[in-house]
């Protein structure tokens, strides 16, 4: 035993003390960082209280000015947002909320349309086909792409893409449509390859090897778009949809929002989907393929069922993020408040309406509260669905550990 | 300190001491302790005498360790935990308003059943409670190092790279780094909790002996499941189960001749 | 495993179409995201490059000089159409040229064609005829190009001279006459020295015919390069590129932001992100500690847990909404009447500044770092705390000695997603903050030397505001997207390091935990 010199009683009282001290300030500061976190909803509550409520100064608006179609002067009915107006004395103030709700699900959805068959497709390939090498660098690679910024996709889809399309627009449709008869092709193709090049080219890299197929696809697309577009639409699709189909086209439209979108949002779903698929226990789908399934219909039959609510979370954390992205939508939607099934038309969504117009309204007014209103439906459902999406996904984890357990 | 006052007679008559109050290093009297609705102990006494080996064995779930963590506090981490009954370290309670929880762990050191050495150098693990203390010159810090590794039978392996990373000793040797960052603090009581479970049969035989060997100067409980380690090693066993202490004794008494068939069962391998 | 020709059938029909769809979605994302990568890469970069300098004469004997910029086809057959960049926007109001392919007689590339980058009115090209020095001396011909070089070395000295002279001597005395100082003499000597030297460069012109024979005079003060592309070598445009690319990163924006660089944009992104994260990072350790290790781990602390991982969620724009509700009107709004009511009605910090804008984004990403240090934390595993205590250690000496440390990359990892996230954020940046142009970067030797009230320029918002906002978006665009460039290789590196670290993390831990 060595004679350490005892620990004076002052040292230990004071390392007591601190400890007590660090308790309470990490009690306290931890405390009032979720509080401050939290107070983002209530703030917005708050503030939209006296558009209902009058409380003396500011003007309400009642529920059915927001929601309901109003009669305005030229045509009969109609929804409007037009906070600014300046209005006559026996007109009601334009400020529905329709058309802002209707473009941010329009653009939600049309983003969701192209971003959850390509997420689901790349999951069910990197969880059940792709080489664990492969898969490995993908991951990563899927989240640099989640991390570009939306101001950049926003960009090239508002500057680049939207006028690319509106020239080319037999040449995009070329592409969508021999798309997926192409991919087959190239599976068909495979079968018919000697042993050897099959091993030389696997399923598991087809992720990559099937870029150059892609871009020969796409390229016969575009050398057969004149062809199509003369036999099927009289030498010009444009003025086809315009005269024959009735619609619209705008250069920035929710076409372009979809795909920017689709594209921003897809990797998020694909890394919640994956986890969820590759979370299955290994178990239960080797007992599937020990009974002679492929791994297609193991996947289908048996993985897919059993990770349905974590691709549920999955989809929804995607439409949080579609319904709430501001820049895509601002820079490549033409912000025109419309409310048309035209996919080719603009649209103009909450989330943008606020970036464009509370700069200008001022603090207190009606205007500046309608744009708190927007605001504060945008939190709430995006609160609500992400709430949803992760009490399905602990309840999920939860199902696998009694599941099988080893993973 | 001695004890002051006589122990009340313990309620479970197969509770055998052939010590006397004095020897005792720490009492448990009347301890129950409970998780949320789930018992854990009940109602439990026995004495713990100084500088032997007392081995706690029985079933798994049986309450050994949580009673073990009970001897340094560690069940206070856990806020769900009831507790009734009191533990006596030389006749002070533990649990009493006043005691410093950290200054009672340094008196009562604890080896867990996975070697976890802190991610830092050699040296450093074992410095790690003395500079908790502070109050040392670097000197006198790095002669106690020395003594504590070399109590743990570890200094003639790690003496050439004391700076490097304690993860990259084997598991045994950390085992045995872990016991000397332990021993390095000056405690009284040493608990060990399955200290060997997770190590090769020949890190095992080099544990066991470390123990032989500390018992000159310190009170030793070992946690075990396996019977051979608590014959081979220990002095007095209590034998566990279901949270009840259902024999206690001289090791050899107990192994050759339980005065219990429960006790018979578990130890000959008949269980219920 | 070896197929036999009998399995190779059974392949083909067992994997099925579903396979291949699901391989070429993975192909698909990874096409797409390639091709913006090289888009950005290719225009970004590529409009450093001095480009050759073509000289169009048409069928009917008209002449043009310009950059080609692209040819598109028209409509129904009807030929293609090809965009040259003209400039001399000052003679016929226009620096774009759209000429029908058919039209072309020749194209040519001259080498006495010459480029000149201007103060005002962008660029302009044509050939040099005459230079006049200021004394109407009249240099012509191929000497004139010689002499304009040397002058234009000689003009960009004399600036770099003014400006430190403007920046390091006029200034501060300026500002040490504002409060009181007696520096009037310094000062009045400083002003002629600056005087001298601006008329030293003044006077001088030089004369440019243009392709289709007008004659543009342009003051050599005016004129910030000169160069004649078709005349250089590879090594030589190599070269400009270089100079490009680093004017670009250093100066700032001129011509309504059409043309000069980004740097107060990168200077004003980078600023806001260090004052943002020096202020999540201590609250988001502080809130996950409190989570992890203090908080009874209850019902209350699960739904605070799945609170805090949904407001990573939440849109960013309402985080904006947020900043301007309270820190710019509300406290901002406050600090103003206590402290600065002698400048109202305009306000210091009652509107967007520098300040409000970091601690918005800080309240936008702490969600990210509480995530990401909690799963450091809960990641350690419990044996390393116990063995802590077990040796004494209070509550705080764990935490300090063992479980921070170890936690550190996690926490690290944390702070950089956030910094890769706040710096490509720009929609709560428009409403709490950000400037469309503000050239004086919000850090100088005035006191307090650092600027929280001031606006600042941002590279997203730069995007947004050149892409969407500018007088010639056509002239912008170049910029812009070396500007897109440029974010998005600051957020790779940062996302690749956040990646590497977790990495490094996860291969410590599989150390750990090897029993």
């Amino acid at each position: 035993m060595p004679d350490s010199s005892p620990p004076l009683s002052v040292r230990r009282r004071l390392r007591q003390g601190r400890d007590r001290l660090a308790t309470v300030l990490v009690t306290a500061g931890g405390i009032g960082v979720i509080v401050a976190l939290l107070a983002i909803g209530v703030f917005l509550a708050v503030e939209v209280v006296p558009l209902f409520w009058s409380s003396g100064a500011t003007q309400t608006i009642s529920q059915e000015a927001l929601w309901l179609p109003l009669e305005v002067a030229d045509d009969a009915v109609g929804y409007r947002w037009d906070p600014t107006a300046s209005l006559a004395a026996d007109e009601v103030a334009r400020v529905s909320l329709v058309p802002l709700a209707w473009g941010t699900l329009e653009a939600a959805a049309w983003a969701l349309l192209i971003a959850v068959p390509l997420a689901l497709g790349a999951a069910a390939h990197s969880a059940l086909f792709m080489s664990p090498r492969l898969r490995s660098h993908l991951k990563p690679t899927l989240e640099l792409m989640e991390a570009l910024p939306g101001v950049v996709i926003g960009f090239v889809a508002g500057l680049v893409l939207a006028p690319w399309v509106e020239r080319h627009l037999a040449d995009v449709l070329a592409m969508l449509v021999l798309l997926v008869p192409g991919l087959l092709l190239a599976g068909g193709l495979w079968s018919c390859l000697s042993p050897r090049l099959q091993q030389a080219m696997p399923l598991g890299w087809a992720g990559l090897w099937l870029l150059p197929w892609l871009l020969l696809v796409l390229a016969t697309a575009q050398a057969i778009s004149p062809w199509l577009e003369a036999w099927a639409f009289g030498g010009d699709l444009r003025h086809w949809l315009e005269v024959r189909l009735g619609l619209d086209i705008a250069v920035r439209n929710a076409m372009i929002v979809g795909m920017a979108m689709g594209f921003a949002v897809m990797p998020s779903v694909y890394a919640l989907a994956e986890d969820a698929l590759s979370g299955v226990p290994r178990s239960l789908a080797e007992g599937a393929q020990a009974l002679g399934a492929t791994r297609w219909q193991t996947l289908w039959r048996v993985v897919l069922p059993a990770a349905s609510p974590g691709i549920f979370s999955a989809v929804m954390i995607g439409a949080g993020r579609a319904v709430g992205e501001t820049m895509i939508v601002l820079m490549a939607s033409g912000n025109a408040a419309l409310m048309t099934w035209n996919p080719l038309d603009g649209l103009r969504s909450l989330a943008a309406t606020i970036a464009i117009e509370l700069p200008e309204a001022g603090p207190g007014g009606m205007h500046y509260r309608l744009l708190l209103l927007a605001a504060l439906l945008l939190f709430v459902f995006t609160f609500l669905v992400n709430t949803l999406a992760e009490l399905v996904r602990t309840r999920l984890r939860r199902r696998y550990r009694r599941l099988g357990g080893g993973a | 300190m001695p004890f002051v006052q006589e122990l009340r007679p313990s309620p479970d008559p197969a509770a055998v001491i052939d010590f006397p109050p004095e020897a005792s290093s720490l009492a448990i009297r009347e301890l129950s302790l409970a998780y949320g609705d789930k018992t854990a102990l009940r109602n439990l006494s026995l004495r713990i005498p100084r500088h032997r080996v007392t081995a706690f064995i029985g079933p798994s779930g049986c309450g050994k360790s949580t009673l073990l963590r009970v001897l340094n506090r560690l069940h206070d981490l856990n806020d769900e935990v009831m507790r009734k009954g009191e533990v006596l370290l030389e006749g002070e309670d533990i649990h009493a308003t006043g005691v410093a929880v950290a200054e009672l762990r340094r008196r009562v050191g604890m080896v867990f059943q996975a070697p976890n050495p802190f991610p830092m150098s050699i040296h450093d693990n074992v410095a790690f409670g003395l500079r908790l203390q502070g109050g040392l010159s670097k000197r006198k810090r790095d002669d106690i190092i020395e003594w504590a590794l070399r109590s743990a039978a570890l200094w003639d392996e790690v003496k050439d790279r004391l700076r490097a990373s304690a993860w990259s000793l084997s598991g045994g040797q950390q085992q045995r780094l872990v016991i000397a960052r332990t021993l390095a603090v000056g405690p009284e009581v040493l608990l060990l909790d399955e200290p060997a479970s997770a190590l090769d049969p020949i890190s095992t035989l080099k544990i066991e002996e470390l123990i032989r060997n500390l018992k000159s100067h310190l009170t030793l409980v070992l946690v075990t499941h396996n019977m051979q380690q608590a014959a081979r090693v220990s002095d007095y066993t209590a034998f566990l189960q279901d949270g009840e202490l259902v024999e206690y004794g001289p090791t050899d008494t107990l192994f050759t001749n339980p005065r219990l068939r429960r006790t018979e069962n578990y130890i000959t391998g008949r269980m219920a | 495993m070896r197929p036999d020709s009998g399995s190779r059938r059974r392949l083909f029909r067992g994997e099925g179409p579903g396979a291949w769809l699901a391989a070429g979605s993975v192909a698909l994302s990874l096409l797409a995201l390639l091709a913006l990568l090289a888009l950005l890469a290719i225009r970004g970069l590529g409009h450093f490059w001095p480009a050759d300098v073509a000289l169009v004469v048409f069928e009917d004997g008209r002449q043009l000089a310009g950059e080609r910029v692209r040819e598109v086809p028209l409509p129904a057959g009807m030929g293609r159409e090809r965009l040259y960049r003209t400039g001399n926007r000052d003679l016929d109001g226009a620096r774009w040229d759209w000429v029908a392919v058919s039209a072309i007689a020749a194209v040519s590339h001259p080498s006495d064609l010459v480029v000149l980058e201007r103060r005002r009115w962008g660029e302009a090209i044509g050939r040099l005829t005459a230079l006049e020095s200021e004394t109407g001396e009249r240099i012509e011909g191929e000497a004139a190009w010689a002499a304009l070089e040397t002058r234009l070395a000689e003009l960009a000295t004399l600036r770099q001279a003014r400006d430190t002279l403007r920046d390091e001597v006029i200034l501060p005395r300026v500002r040490a006459l504002e409060e009181g100082d007696d520096a009037d003499r310094e000062l009045a000597m400083a002003n002629a020295r600056l005087r001298e030297l601006q008329a030293t460069m003044e006077g001088g012109q030089l004369t440019l015919e243009t392709a289709d024979g007008e004659r543009l005079v342009v003051p050599l003060e005016q004129v910030l390069r000169a160069r004649r592309p078709n005349a250089m070598s590879s090594l030589d445009k190599l070269v400009a590129w270089g100079e490009g690319v680093w004017r670009f990163l250093s100066e700032g924006p001129r011509a309504a932001n059409t043309a000069g660089g980004v740097w107060p944009a990168i200077f004003g992104t980078v600023l806001m992100v260090m004052l943002m994260s020096i202020l999540v990072t201590p609250f988001g350790v502080l809130a996950a500690i409190y989570l992890n290790e203090v908080a009874h781990q209850g019902r209350l602390t699960r739904l605070v847990r799945i609170a805090v991982r949904n407001l990573a969620g939440v849109p960013s724009i309402v985080y904006g909404v947020f900043g301007l509700g309270v820190f710019v009107y509300g406290i901002g709004g406050t600090l103003d009447e206590w402290f600065f009511d002698d400048r109202l009605p305009s306000p210091t910090f009652g509107t967007g500044g520098l300040l409000w804008a970091s601690l918005t984004l800080a309240l936008l990403t702490l969600p990210v770092v509480i995530v990401a240090t909690e799963e450091g934390l809960a990641r350690i595993p419990d044996q390393q705390r116990e063995g802590a205590l077990a040796l004494g250690a209070t509550r705080l000496e764990m935490l300090t000695r063992v479980v921070l440390p170890m936690a550190t990359p996690a926490m690290l990892t944390g702070v950089i997603l956030a910094v890769a996230r706040a710096a490509g954020e720009v929609a709560p940046l428009m409403l709490v903050g950000v400037a469309k142009l503000a050239p004086q970067v919000p850090v100088d030797g005035d006191f307090p030397f650092l600027h929280l009230d001031s606006k600042f320029m941002h590279l997203g918002y730069h995007i947004f505001d050149a892409a969407l906002h500018g007088g010639d978006v056509q002239a912008s665009m170049p910029l812009v997207y070396a500007t897109a460039l440029l974010l998005v290789l600051v957020i790779l590196v940062l996302n690749l390091t956040a990646i590497f670290l977790r990495h490094h993390l996860s291969t410590r831990h599989g150390a750990l935990s090897r029993r």
